[in-house]
């Protein structure tokens, strides 16, 4: 029973992906019923929360430009498309001069979005 | 003069087990109990990167405004469900890579939950976002 039981956590152990999100960030997230359950391993994920601020990798940045080069250091040794996903979390209700920036510099160092939201409920 | 015999304690040198079991199923509730499943959905967009266009987009190009919580598609009023249906008559799919680009633009103040949804659309019927920057 102890062998099977300590098997069983070691695999909890490996299999599990330590979140790299900041808990405490209020994302409102905007819907579709285009959205679907994502299967890609991403790179970095980028949070704009809901008073505008930017976070990467859970740490808050100053601006877009930020964004750009950390992005665009994580994919400096990427050889496939599949490592080039970058996670986008943004509050539904901020406008665009806080969002595209963002959105062009993860485009710009060469990012995919993956653009979080919700299914929509009809 | 003798010395006295060092008493020899019975030992068992076997570690005790029995409660391993138990300590490693409540490991296994713990992790149970304190992990959260997340389960992200999405949408994924490939925008081009790189050099800013200086030319004009050819006319043909479709092109989606965002004005607020207004939808337009070449420059005609419509909604997120007829955004939908025009993009699905479009046939991106069986287009070549330069007539797959969906130009978007928005105005100030346009809402994520819009602009989330446009990309979403285009992004279904697999077309190619072109983000419209307005010169300063």
């Amino acid at each position: 029973m102890g062998d099977i039981a300590f098997l069983l956590i070691i695999f909890f152990l490996v299999c599990s992906e330590v979140s790299k999100d900041n808990g405490k960030l209020k994302v409102a997230l905007p819907t579709s019923e285009h959205v679907t359950k994502t299967t890609v391993d991403v790179v970095a994920r980028v949070v704009v929360d809901d008073k505008g601020d930017i976070y990467f990798d859970g740490s808050r940045v100053d601006n877009a430009k930020d964004v750009e080069w950390g992005v665009r250091a994580l994919l400096t040794n990427t050889v496939t498309d599949d490592q080039r996903h970058v996670q986008f979390r943004c509050d539904k209700s901020q406008p665009r001069e806080v969002f595209e920036p963002v959105l062009q510099a993860i485009a710009s160092a060469g990012g995919i979005i993956e653009a979080v939201g919700d299914n929509a409920v009809e | 003069m003798k010395r006295p015999k060092k008493e020899k304690k019975n030992r068992d040198m076997a570690i005790p087990t029995d409660s391993f079991s138990d300590i490693a199923f409540l490991l296994i509730i713990y992790f149970l109990v304190a992990t959260t499943l997340i389960k992200v959905k999405s949408i994924t967009a490939d925008l081009p990167a790189g050099e800013k266009s200086t030319q004009a987009q050819s006319e043909k190009t479709p092109i989606i405004n965002l004005r607020g919580e207004e939808v337009f598609f070449n420059d005609k009023k419509t909604s997120m469900k007829e955004l939908n249906e025009r993009l699905a008559a479009l046939e991106l799919a069986k287009q070549e890579a330069e007539k797959r680009v969906i130009m978007l633009e928005s105005a100030q103040g346009t809402p994520y939950e819009n602009y989330f949804q446009a990309l979403a659309a285009i992004s279904a019927h697999d077309g190619v976002v072109a983000i419209v920057e307005n010169e300063k």
